[in-house]
């Protein structure tokens, strides 16, 4: 099991985002080509999103 | 949505919807005929609810002077069978405190439980005709 998710920050952070794309553009959209276009706003968002707040907690380490 | 998915939602008790998705994620909408879709939220769901576990999550539990246990509780409890499972075969439903993935794991499980309490409030919606 434990080799089957990541151990990297990142890599977690972006599993998180595809999960959570993915239930939204499905739960949200009905149309194939919509739920694509919400799915790729949604991750875009989530880990784009995530690293700049991570980049402004830089100065901030604990 | 098929024609015939359509008749069996319309024909379904929105209760009994709501009921069986909460027991396992995607199996009110599997039970109102829309199969691809529950199959997508089940694979979905349950691969967040893992994750969380193997991250070493926490399963919260509620805690005298902790109130936000109470919500957190609630938000894992909605993962149904899932959570219920995993408190019975895991040696350590509090989590490991320790591990560097200790809280993602606890997002994740929150997640979890949170996106089937969702499911379970659109299988109620689909089946009492509010969502087409």
């Amino acid at each position: 099991m434990i080799a089957l998710f990541p151990t990297d920050h990142f890599l977690i952070m972006t599993l998180y985002a595809l999960l959570v794309s993915a239930f939204f553009s499905l739960l949200w959209r009905k149309e194939r080509r919509e739920r694509w276009k919400l799915f790729g706003t949604l991750i875009v968002s989530l880990v784009l999103g995530g690293l700049a707040v991570a980049w402004l907690m830089y100065p901030f380490p604990r | 949505m098929s024609a015939r998915a359509a008749d069996v939602s319309a024909s379904r008790p929105p209760f009994a919807a709501a009921a069986l998705a909460w027991v396992f994620p995607g199996l009110g909408h599997f039970y109102l005929g829309r199969r691809k879709l529950a199959a997508a939220f089940a694979v979905i769901v349950t691969l967040t609810f893992l994750a969380g576990i193997t991250f070493q999550g926490r399963l919260y539990s509620v805690e005298q002077g902790q109130p936000l246990t109470i919500l957190a509780t609630f938000a894992v409890y909605g993962a149904g069978l899932l959570n219920i499972i995993a408190r019975m075969i895991t040696d350590n439903p509090g989590g490991t405190i320790l591990s560097p993935t200790y809280e993602y794991g606890c997002a994740f499980l929150l997640t979890a439980g949170l996106m089937n309490l969702l499911l379970m409030l659109d299988a109620w919606d689909i089946a009492s005709g509010k969502k087409p």
